[in-house]
């Protein structure tokens, strides 16, 4: 306006000073420049029309590939939604196929255009008209506007075994031909806490997120969207999906064992326990035995053979301490021949534990003739001196036996009757000869505490059937 | 006098002989000579992204088997895609192409084949205009006989004009495989 004031003052003063001779005429003239250079004054004075800015057709225009079938949508809409759009009008010039230029359809606050005719391959004129005027025009590719369609049919899955939540949703760019490949913005957060999303961005359509990461029994929110990857398509993201709502299971302290494991578990437990008790209670008589074998030792087996001596046990080589025991002495050494012939008639094999008693008795209660010698189990023992015969005894040795006997010499004869008829018995005898209980005429059975195993006869003499106490028979004595 | 009139005469001829003999000739001549076209989807984003597509779908469309005829057609025999010509060969197919928009086989294969014409014409940009010479016409001194016959010959022209389409296509998915090879390895 003050452009225009200028102009039509300039235009006055010219007038003047092309018709500036005419008297009537100036006073007019003045008049009228007066009026004018009044108005332009009233023009120009500050007011709205001087302050007004002009208005802004800004724009900004996305689209979208094969929104319905094959066809391709363009979508405009101006930046300031204030502005008067009555009249105003977008149009579309570059980049089409049969068209130089498409004209958009208005919506409201929106212009948009459905069409095939989008070549897809160089920029594109977009520009806003008001009637055949364009008001402002932009360049655009409508390749690098592109918004993607939202993702849909989007679900969270917990997986027990994995422990973990398989996130999935579909997009419909799967089936299309020209933006296929996609990058998926994949948001999500706990529901009490309001904006503190956590984005993980992929290409697929699946996200598995780990039950470590994630508060147990908790309430999750969880939505996606979608962008083209920039390789040639490019736009912006697309709209959020629908949020999909999930909750963590809980989770014990200890932690939910499975039953069967808990089961398995507690049987394992008690079998080992039972085990331990079994191995330390049978660990002295069944186990060590057979892993760790006791060598046969004689003398312990000896041992075993006598019974221990009582705790008062009086040891005294003082013969007043053994007036208590009968003593019988051997006054002498029969002739073989007459032994054997005694030992045919009194001793059938085998000998009955009765018989031999009194064969014992009978040695111990008679009176044997001098010349016969009688040698009796008990004489073995030591506890009563041998009887010896002065005649044809050749050599007497008289042993004692070891401390641990017991002056009561009745009871020990019972021992020693039971393993004269062990050897009597044993397999070293087959021959059917008999161990005589008797010496024979040139020796004398010597008492020798020998170990234990060893046989306690030593010699048996020049004599036809030799005895021979094997390490079986005497294992079998132990036994006893 | 006359002889001087003369002599300016000669020379004036000559002169108009070479100012408006030679000049066109070479106006004439430098087309064929020179390529005014420059590729710009060398990288190779628009033809595998939009153009590639476009073929295949044509392909698709294209359904008549292998039971083409194997003597190369007379637009191939004189156009093929040599070193340097590159952008001509692709600039002359793009324009062949739409001479099967006649056929109106579907909406859908119009679409692709636009696609695939303009798309290269884009990309070419080509300043200068290349004159193509018209294909002679085939059979339009002969006359028709009966509807029947006129029928089969439509029908044999429609299958040597889809495996003409066919062979074409073929040509400049490999041109454009040379353009993009070249591209990457310089």
């Amino acid at each position: 306006m003050t452009i225009l004031g200028t102009a039509f003052g300039m235009a006055f003063y010219l007038l003047h000073s092309v018709s500036g001779e005419s008297g009537y005429a100036q006073n007019d003239f003045k008049r009228t420049h007066l009026f004018a250079s009044l108005k332009l004054q009233i023009c120009s004075s500050p007011g709205d029309l001087e302050d007004a800015e002009p208005d802004d057709y800004s724009f900004s225009c996305y689209s979208q590939l094969e929104v319905n079938g094959s066809q391709h949508s363009l979508t405009c809409a101006l930046d300031d939604p204030d502005v008067n759009s009555t009249n105003l009008e977008f149009e579309i010039c570059g980049a089409l196929l049969e068209v130089n230029c498409l004209n958009l359809n208005k919506l409201q606050d929106m212009y948009f255009i459905r069409t095939k005719k989008f070549l897809l391959i160089g920029d594109s004129e977009i520009c806003v008209k008001l009637g055949q005027k364009s008001i402002t025009c932009k360049i655009m590719n409508i390749v690098k506007i592109v918004k993607p369609e939202p993702p849909f049919d989007l679900r969270v899955v917990y997986r027990e075994g994995a422990n973990d939540f398989l996130v999935t949703f579909n997009t419909s760019h799967l089936k299309k031909i020209y933006v296929k490949d996609l990058l998926h913005d994949v948001a999500y957060r706990q529901e009490k806490n309001e904006n503190n999303w956590m984005n993980v961005n992929l290409s697929s359509t699946k996200l598995a997120l780990l039950q470590r990461k994630l508060q147990s029994g908790a309430m999750y929110e969880v939505k996606v969207r979608s962008i083209p990857d920039g390789n040639y398509f490019e736009g912006y993201w697309s709209a959020w999906s629908p949020s999909y709502h999930f909750r963590t299971p809980e989770t014990n302290g200890t932690g939910k064992m499975d039953p069967v494991l808990q089961t398995v578990s507690i049987l394992s437990f008690f079998s080992v326990a039972l085990l331990v008790i079994l191995t330390c209670v049978l660990w002295k008589k069944r186990i060590k035995p057979i892993v760790w074998p006791n060598l046969p030792d004689h003398k312990k087996t000896l041992e075993q053979l006598c019974k221990k001596p009582k705790k008062n046990l009086n040891v005294s080589f003082n013969p007043e301490s053994f007036l208590d025991c009968q003593i019988h002495k051997v006054d002498g050494i029969q002739a073989r021949d007459e032994v054997e012939n005694f030992l045919q008639g009194t001793f059938p094999p085998p000998l009955e534990e009765s018989e031999k008693q009194k064969l014992v008795g009978g040695v111990q209660g008679t009176s044997w003739p001098s010349e016969h010698a009688v040698l009796t189990p008990e004489t073995f023992r030591g506890d009563s001196p041998l009887r010896c015969l002065p005649g044809n005894v050749r050599a007497c040795n008289i042993h004692e036996l070891p401390s641990s006997r017991s002056p009561n010499c009745r009871d020990d004869g019972k021992n020693w009757s039971r393993v004269y008829q062990g050897l009597l018995l044993s397999p070293g005898t087959t021959n059917g000869a008999l161990l005589p209980p008797f010496p024979f005429q040139s020796e004398i059975v010597t008492l020798n505490p020998v170990p234990q195993g060893q046989p306690i006869l030593t010699s048996l003499g020049s004599s036809q059937e030799e005895a021979y106490v094997t390490m079986s028979s005497f294992s079998k004595i132990s036994e006893l | 006098m006359i002889t001087l009139a003369y002599s300016y005469l000669m020379l004036d001829l000559v002169s108009f002989r070479y100012i408006f003999g030679i000049p066109p000739l070479i106006l004439v001549l430098l087309p064929a000579a020179s390529s005014d076209c420059d590729i710009e989807g060398r990288k190779g984003n628009e033809y595998e992204k939009v153009l590639m597509i476009s073929i295949n779908r044509l392909d698709n469309v294209i359904e008549i088997g292998s039971n083409c005829p194997t003597n190369e057609s007379n637009f191939l025999k004189k156009h093929s895609c040599d070193d340097n010509k590159e952008a001509m060969f692709l600039y002359r197919a793009a324009r062949k192409l739409k001479q099967f928009l006649k056929m109106n086989i579907s909406e859908d294969f119009n679409l692709h084949l636009l696609i695939v014409s303009e798309g290269t014409l884009k990309l070419l940009n080509c300043t200068g205009k290349v004159k193509e010479r018209k294909a002679p016409s085939q059979g339009e001194g002969q006359p028709i006989k009966n509807l029947e016959e006129n029928k089969l010959l439509k029908e044999q022209k429609k299958w040597n004009d889809l495996c003409f389409l066919r062979r074409l296509l073929e040509k400049m998915k490999t041109c454009w495989n040379k353009i993009l090879r070249g591209a990457k390895d310089p």
